[in-house]
């Protein structure tokens, strides 16, 4: 699956999901589809999985908040293995990142 | 006029300074235009603030994600009318007003999202207000761009309404300071 446009690209490879671009959508309703990928991949009962948003330049706070949501909705999976990965050159991923720990433990944040 | 949070502005009148003024127009090109208002900005005020040493790359993704998240607040909500951005910088500090006429009921209930938002913690609040939003599908997530300013950017914001010089709107401006490293 993936969905492809000027500004941004997200698909998965198995359990894997990239992100790439500048993602600044105007709310819920736009993320929509993105949210859609996740939740398929999550549907295939996968053994682990990974977001990987090394590529993701930019996120605003609407898609901060669908990881977010995704991550509440991972939290009714607790023996399944979460990995997010960041880099340090994208200054949004060291501040915001963290967060997604707060809502659930067993993430586990690798930014590098 | 009402006034909440922090509204005070430090910046003299010798610091480098903007003003751009967003036109009226539908959401699809206001969006656009804020997209491009926000990196323009970005790169001349981290251009700017690098002159002295200082980190570029992590001043203009801050000052990107603060004029983009409010500007995107200032369309949503406006009533037909431009947007005024001022920004300024001195010694490392950035500060930004965005303007615009929103409607007697928005700014109403933007009042009371305002001041809980000040009267809490905002990292405490943000998780809070991302767990009831995951509960609920029909919200929108209100609040949680100026929680993850003030929690994730430090940044100090502040909010003044008053009455519109046209028509019966109201004239809110939202002021935000940051401190670039």
């Amino acid at each position: 699956m993936e969905i492809k446009t000027g500004e941004y690209n997200v698909w998965n490879e198995g359990s894997i999901i990239h992100y790439e671009g500048t993602l600044r959508l105007s709310g819920t309703d736009a993320y929509q589809p993105i949210l859609d990928l996740m939740q398929k991949v999550l549907a295939d009962k996968p053994e682990n999985i990974v977001l990987d948003l090394t590529q993701l330049e930019f996120l605003n706070s609407s898609g901060i908040n669908l990881l977010a949501k995704f991550t509440i909705e991972l939290r009714k999976h607790p023996d399944l293995p979460v990995k997010v990965l960041g880099s340090t050159k994208i200054p949004w991923q060291s501040k915001s990142l963290p967060n997604l720990q707060k809502l659930h433990k067993g993430v586990e944040l690798v930014i590098v | 006029m009402n006034q909440f949070g922090d509204t005070e502005r430090n910046n003299g009148p010798t610091a480098f300074a903007m003003r751009i003024m967003i036109s009226d127009g539908p959401l699809g090109v206001s969006w656009q235009h804020a997209s491009e208002t926000c990196e323009f900005l970005g790169d001349v005020f981290a251009l700017r603030h690098a002159k002295d040493g200082a980190d570029y790359t992590d001043a203009r993704h801050s000052i990107i994600y603060l004029v983009n998240e409010l500007l995107e607040n200032a369309i949503k909500f406006r009533v037909p009318g431009s947007i005024s951005v001022d920004c300024s910088l001195e010694g490392g500090n950035f500060e930004l007003t965005v303007s615009n006429d929103t409607a007697p009921a928005v700014a109403g209930s933007f009042q009371t999202l305002i001041k809980e938002i000040i009267s809490r913690d905002p990292g405490e609040l943000l998780i809070e207000r991302i767990e009831a939003n995951a509960v609920d599908e029909n919200s929108s997530g209100s609040g949680l761009g100026l929680l993850t300013l003030m929690n994730d950017y430090g940044a100090r914001l502040g909010w003044d309404f008053r009455s519109s010089t046209s028509g019966s709107a109201v004239t809110l401006s939202t002021h935000a300071a940051l401190t670039l490293n």
